[in-house]
């Protein structure tokens, strides 16, 4: 019986709801038609009550039922259902504007012309905020378009039949205010977009915005307090029928095999003392035990952390006066950082115990300690406990390396710069030759201008043959080299001379000519004041800028500061021959040099010096100095070691042996070197720079391999001026004495002696 | 064509872990990482190349060693501290909805971790735990001194006096002590133990207050580590000299403010013979006893129970006879007699005489007066095996009071008052002790014997008291000067039989007029020649002597100064070194110059301490 009223129940529902559905805001969900459903029985019962609206009786479910029970039974058929639903209708018409019991109008009563009874009849429904705005009867029908398309126009919109509607006429701010101060209404009228005019707010808009303001529901007709209404609990309303007719299961009566034993499981377990039912409190409580009699592990420890600084005397309580701070240190030490202080305390004297004071900052120092112990990296650092003196490389004392140029001795002067400088093979002529094309002669150990000769433009380079059995020098002008013997020469030694530099029989000239000519002074014309000799370097070669030669003094190469080749070549002096040993040469070379015992040949360019073999005719190899710029190159006499200046102040040592790369590098000069120089029987050797100075160096080579050379720095000799820029430009050694002989370019030239 | 070598993969970018990086790989707070690093002594690292280290970003980070971070991984405590996390969240979970008895069942399972494993790594051997308690024992002793609160719970105050109580007792039990210090931070001992020295510092008895810049979780933290790595020192050191640990406390001595006194020493042969005695009752039931038992038992059992607080206490009784040991005695070889070399033997270490200064004040009998403190005093006389009272004020447990007769110094830092009533009895006393005050005590355990007690007496000024750690090479040395002075002084002393006073104002006289002349022949610049100057007025030269000497030592220093012209001459040797050596160099004589100054200007001020002010 239950059942088939639940079923007519949900049907009646679904009616409801099929007929209510033209009515969409109010019986959109689910949930409100259910309210309807108990809406739609109040109002049964009301309209059986005889209009008892604003009374929300109490109704019991079971008479509720059996009432419905009577009227389906009383109509019985469909078209009498159907009349129902008519009904059901209008009632629902009724309930809707029950609800609105306060804003509403209140109905009048007519008698049904169907049933016969008294009907409750409302005036027609005005829509309202609740409804839909598009049902609005706005005169304004142009929707919810933006207002500021009708901004330049004269009308704002048009209305139903497609009249403009004309904008209401709006005056200015005064007028507002006016009208504010007039109308007792105007402070309860809002801006209507759509009429662009303030319309006075309704009461029911005026009552939604008093409801916001006071946080309550804006829905008046909302009762959240409605009085609960018990269907289908309470008194009398049991169900007392079984719903199943079954016998009770037996697994409500007899105890569970399963919960058995999962719980037997546990006591087992208890039993055993797998479980510990109460487990020992967890204490704070530490025990100590022997930790280290077992064996520790293989891994090893961290590193200590070492231990802090010791107090000193200054710390104690009762220092000696001295260490008491003075008011300028306590001053000094107050304005400090606390980091940057030396010490973090005061030294401070207490005349006995029982006064010192507790120390403020104990604290702090225990955590900044443990900040030190967990925040700060450590640092393994070996403490050199040496002498700092031990750290100066242990070179042998300047006194023990004498003898080496000290002192200026003489000085002899040219008109122009002291451009080179050649000290004869037995060390007692010295030849200067100076911008100006001056030539003189001098004897090393007075000064005496012996001779002098004037040339054309300047001098580029000159030499002393270096042999002892004749004497003479060449002299490099422009495009010409010319062999000058000097006067009051041994006759044996002038006429053994004149025979090597102008032979009574020519030697046979080369199979190909080449473009160096050698032409000597007639026999009777010979004196000392002309060239015996003079080879003329091709056309546009340029002024020499070195002439060396070899040991031997038979072979004696030049380099130009022009021409092909590199201006590179090579004269023999027996054969009077000249030839240029590179068709090819990469770079401009600034400089060569024989080699003192070897076949070979430096060639120095820009940044490199080339080791050429001159028998076997290939490059040997090529040492790279790392100057941007060479200047000058000397050979140490052993022939195993280099020295090659630069302009950028650097000069190299090569271990000829050892690398391609310099050995040592030494950068004493403030200017470009200018000209280095090594002692052909001294261990010394110099340079020269154009900040005026002359250095001087030991340098001992060892003939064992293991045992690097020695380099010492002996004596920086100041006397040239610095002019223009330019210093000395050219140092030579007295081959038998340890002095030194410079070219200045004040025109200065000065021999150094010890 | 090898492999490719991508960035990053390898070296310095692989070994190192930013800190961020590293908490993120343990999966826990940055709280929690300081705890485990302070706990495992991890300690961030400087990588050589830190743009290496950290991927080409020179932003400023700490590093760690990914290994070292690994290895933290692995570390049962970070488990624990998860777990706790845990813990706590369900902790405020249950608090929160009301439910108490889970709470309560929580509190009492907490997780706890324990440091045994971590103190086994850190300290492989005893002798690296030993080596490394300083800053614990530091850390204990201020931590007992300080006052309790919300973030110090008394029981850790009470914990941290127990173990500095233990140490001290330990101490003075072996006699390990060697130095004291009193400085203005606290009182510095230096004690030797198992041959490793351990410096502690224990501040004066004040209340401390934390200050609001100190973390103090961070030093609770290492409390936590501190305690446990002592509890098991401890529990070595004690065993290991036969003793029980932790030394009973008497609780009712621990209130009168007994201190040291509270704890009573037992020799753990006696406790463990006892147990034994014990045992045997067990089993001997039943059985018949002889006379011989019974008397048996009984000594041990009076043997077993606490000794009384006294000296006593100290010595612990041997009971088991020393077994005869036998002597090493090298074997000569009969080819070459001189081969064999011969090596000290235990035996022959322990005929050695003890050395004097552990036993420095056994023959002496010490009271304190009220005003110093019988926490410094007691435990240094103690150490030094003297005997020491004290008055009730300071505290219970005092072994005899002040009319005792065998008192021989009383430890007094009062101003000398005139007493107006004394009884001929109180004068007859008094002027059979010594009264001395307290520094007498740490200068005679620093210098190693009984120092006069003239200088020290009470009321006199006090001669300062220095460092015995010493300083560095070649620091100032107070005492350089003094040294004549002294032995002239004591000389006087000698011949105090016929008193010279003008002798003995000569005397003194003099050494101050040569430090003046000193100052005067170190002095260059002019202004220290004027100070000097000074100094020598004030020292009472006239000024001929003074030029002279200034003359003198002029000559003197000149002829270094030729001496510094060849040194010019040799300046050229620097060029020859390299550029890390120049800097190396400098660095060297900037500092020496700069210690020199320093001693200078101790020296200057020492001669005239006017001169300072000016």
């Amino acid at each position: 019986m239950a059942a088939l009223d639940a079923n007519h129940r949900s049907k009646k529902r679904k009616q409801v709801e099929k007929d209510a559905s033209p009515e969409p805001p109010t019986f959109s969900a689910p949930v409100e038609s259910l309210e309807m459903l108990s809406d739609e029985e109040g109002v049964e019962d009301a309209a059986s009550d005889d209009g008892k609206v604003d009374e929300f009786p109490e109704i019991d479910a079971a008479s509720d039922s059996d009432e419905e029970d009577s009227l389906e039974d009383e109509l019985g058929s469909d078209e009498s259902d159907e009349e129902d639903v008519d009904e059901d209708e209008d009632e629902d018409e009724n309930s809707d504007d029950s609800m609105d019991r306060d804003i509403f109008p209140k109905p009048k009563t007519i008698i049904s012309g169907i049933t016969g009874k008294p009907k409750r009849v409302y005036p027609d429904i005005e829509p309202d905020y609740d409804s839909d705005s598009s049902t609005e009867d706005a005169p304004n029908r142009v929707g919810n378009v933006p207002m500021h398309w009708y901004d330049d126009l004269p009308h704002v919109g048009y209305d139903m039949e497609g009249k403009q509607v004309l904008r209401p006429a709006r005056g200015d701010e005064l007028d507002k205010f006016l009208q504010t101060v007039e109308d007792p209404s105007a402070w309860t009228s809002a801006f209507d977009k759509n009429a662009q005019m303030d319309k006075p707010l309704s009461a029911e808009e005026l009552d939604i915005i008093r409801r916001l303001y006071a946080n309550e529901v804006p829905d008046a007709g909302y009762d959240p307090y409605e009085p609960t209404t018990e269907w289908f609990t309470g008194k009398g309303k049991e169900e007392v029928m079984p719903l199943s007719a079954a016998p009770e299961p037996k697994r409500r009566w007899v105890p569970s095999k399963w919960e058995k034993q999962k719980v037997m499981k546990i006591v087992r377990a208890i039993r055993q003392g797998r479980i510990l039912p109460s487990k020992p409190k967890t204490s704070n409580k530490t025990e100590f035990y022997s930790i280290w009699s077992e064996p520790s592990t293989s891994h090893a420890p961290p590193l200590p952390a070492p231990k802090p600084r010791l107090p000193t005397n200054s710390e104690s309580y009762n220092p000696p006066e001295e260490y008491l701070p003075s008011e300028t240190e306590r001053a000094e030490w107050e304005a400090l950082d606390p980091e940057d202080r030396e010490r973090d305390y005061l030294p401070q004297k207490y005349s006995s115990l029982r006064l010192v004071p507790a120390y403020d900052r104990f604290i702090k120092e225990r955590f900044n300690r443990q900040l030190d112990l967990y925040l700060a990296p450590r640092i393994q650092r070996v403490k050199l406990n040496i002498d700092p003196k031990s750290l100066i490389p242990k070179l042998p004392s300047p006194q023990s390396l004498k003898p080496f140029p000290n002192y200026k001795s003489l000085k002899f002067a040219h008109s122009a710069r002291a451009r080179c400088i050649s000290v004869s093979p037995d060390g007692a002529w010295i030849i200067s030759g100076d911008e100006g094309g001056v030539v003189s002669l001098w004897e090393t150990n007075v000064g005496r201008e012996v001779k002098r000769w004037k040339f054309a433009g300047k001098i580029g380079a000159l030499e002393w043959c270096p042999r002892l059995d004749v004497r003479y020098f060449v002299v490099g002008i422009e495009e010409a080299l010319h062999f000058i013997i000097p006067p009051n020469l041994p006759s044996p030694m002038l006429a053994a001379t004149q025979n090597l530099l102008a032979p009574s029989s020519l030697p046979p000239p080369p199979e190909t000519p080449s473009q160096v000519k050698w032409a000597s002074l007639p026999s009777a014309s010979w004196s000392s004041a002309e060239a015996i000799l003079t080879v003329h370097l091709p056309q546009s070669s340029g002024l020499p800028k070195q002439i060396t030669w070899h040991r031997r003094g038979d072979y004696m190469a030049t380099v130009s500061s022009g021409g092909t080749q590199g201006g590179v070549w090579m004269h023999q002096i027996t054969r009077r021959h000249s030839q240029a040993p590179f068709k090819k040469i990469r770079g401009a070379v600034q400089l060569v040099l024989f080699h003192p015992s070897k076949p070979h040949f430096f060639v120095a360019t820009q940044q490199y010096v080339r080791v050429y073999n001159l028998s076997e005719q290939k490059l040997l190899k090529t040492l790279m100095p790392g100057i941007k710029w060479i200047s000058s190159m000397d050979v140490h006499p052993s022939g195993d070691h280099l020295i090659v200046g630069g302009y950028d102040r650097k000069l190299c040592w090569f271990d000829l042996e050892l690398s391609d790369k310099p050995y040592k590098v030494l950068r004493y000069h403030t200017r470009a070197i200018r000209s280095l120089a090594f002692h052909p029987t001294y261990p010394l050797f110099a340079s020269s720079s154009d900040d005026g100075a002359i250095q001087v160096f030991h340098s001992r080579v060892y003939n064992d391999l293991m045992t690097d050379p020695l380099i010492v720095p002996l004596k920086i000799l100041r006397g040239h001026s610095v002019k223009e820029g330019l210093g000395v430009l050219q140092v030579k050694w007295c081959p038998r004495q340890p002095w030194l002989v410079s070219a200045g370019a004040d025109g200065t030239v000065g021999v150094w002696c010890s | 064509m090898g492999r490719l070598r991508q960035k990053g993969k390898a070296g310095a970018a692989k070994a190192y872990v930013t800190r961020t990086s590293a908490i993120k790989k343990l999966q826990c707070s940055l709280a929690d990482f300081r705890r485990l690093c302070i706990l495992k002594g991890i300690f961030p690292r400087e990588p050589r190349n830190r743009k290496k280290a950290n991927k080409g970003s020179s932003a400023p980070t700490s590093f760690y060693y990914a290994k070292d971070i690994a290895y933290l991984a692995h570390e049962p405590v970070l488990k624990k501290l998860r777990e706790h996390k845990a813990f706590a969240k369900k902790l405020s979970r249950a608090i929160g909805r009301g439910e108490w008895s889970d709470a309560k069942s929580l509190e009492d399972n907490k997780p706890v971790y324990r440091l045994d494993h971590i103190i086994k790594e850190r300290y492989p051997t005893f002798i690296d735990a030993v080596r490394d308690i300083d800053d614990a024992l530091c850390m204990v002793f201020l931590f007992a001194s300080l006052p309790s609160n919300a973030r110090l719970p008394a029981s850790l105050t009470e914990n941290c006096a127990r173990l500095a109580a233990e140490w001290q007792l330990y101490v003075m039990h072996t006699r390990s002590l060697r130095k004291t210090f009193l400085s203005i931070k606290g009182i510095y001992y230096q004690a030797e133990i198992m041959d490793q020295t351990v410096t502690w510092l224990v501040p004066y008895q004040f209340t401390q207050n934390v200050p609001s810049d100190v973390d103090i979780r961070v030093m609770l933290t290492f409390l936590e580590l501190y305690q446990t790595l002592l509890g098991f020192v401890f529990f070595k050191l004690y065993t290991d000299s036969g003793l029980v640990y932790p030394p009973p406390l008497d609780v009712k001595k621990d209130e009168g403010g007994a201190g040291v006194g509270a704890f009573s020493l037992q020799s753990s042969s006696q406790s463990a013979s006892s147990v034994v005695s014990k045992t045997t009752a067990v089993e001997v039931d039943g059985r018949r006893i002889s006379s011989k038992d019974v008397r048996q038992a009984i000594k041990t059992m009076t043997n077993a129970g606490p000794i009384a607080d006294d000296d006593d206490n100290m010595q612990v009784a041997e009971t088991n006879p020393m077994e005869v040991d036998e002597e090493f005695i090298p074997q000569q070889s009969t080819s070459d007699p001189q081969s064999t070399s011969s090596l000290t033997t235990l035996k022959a270490l322990q005929t050695l005489p003890q050395s004097l200064t552990t036993s420095l004040f056994s023959p002496y009998t010490f009271y304190l007066s009220r005003e110093s403190s019988r926490s410094i005093f007691e435990f240094i006389v103690r150490s030094f095996g003297g005997r020491i009272g004290w008055p009730t004020s300071s505290g219970s447990g005092s072994p005899f009071d002040e009319s005792d007769d065998s008192i021989t110094h009383v430890i007094i830092d009062r101003p000398l008052v005139e007493r107006a009533n004394e009884t001929p009895e109180e004068r007859e006393r008094r002027l059979r002790r010594k009264y001395v005050q307290p520094q007498w005590i740490v200068d005679c355990i620093n210098a190693g014997k009984i120092l006069l007690e003239e200088p020290y007496a009470q009321g006199k000024t006090l001669p300062p008291h220095l460092s015995p750690f010493g300083e560095y090479e070649g620091a100032y040395d107070p005492t350089a000067g003094q040294q004549t002075q002294g032995a002239d002084e004591s000389e006087s002393e000698d011949e105090a039989v016929d008193p010279e006073g003008e002798d003995d104002e000569e005397q003194e006289e003099q050494p101050a007029e040569k430090a003046a002349l000193r100052a005067a022949a170190t002095a260059n610049d002019p202004a220290s020649l004027r100070a000097a100057e000074l100094a020598a007025e004030v020292a009472g030269v006239d000024f001929g002597t003074f030029e002279k000497e200034v003359r003198k030592s002029r000559k003197k220093s000149k002829a270094p100064s030729n001496e510094e012209e060849m040194d010019g001459e040799q300046d050229m040797n620097k060029m020859m070194m390299s550029n890390k050596q120049k800097k190396l160099y400098e660095k060297m004589k900037y500092s020496e110059k700069k210690k020199a100054s320093e001693v200078r200007v101790y020296y200057s001020s020492r001669i005239c301490p006017a001169l300072i002010m000016i």
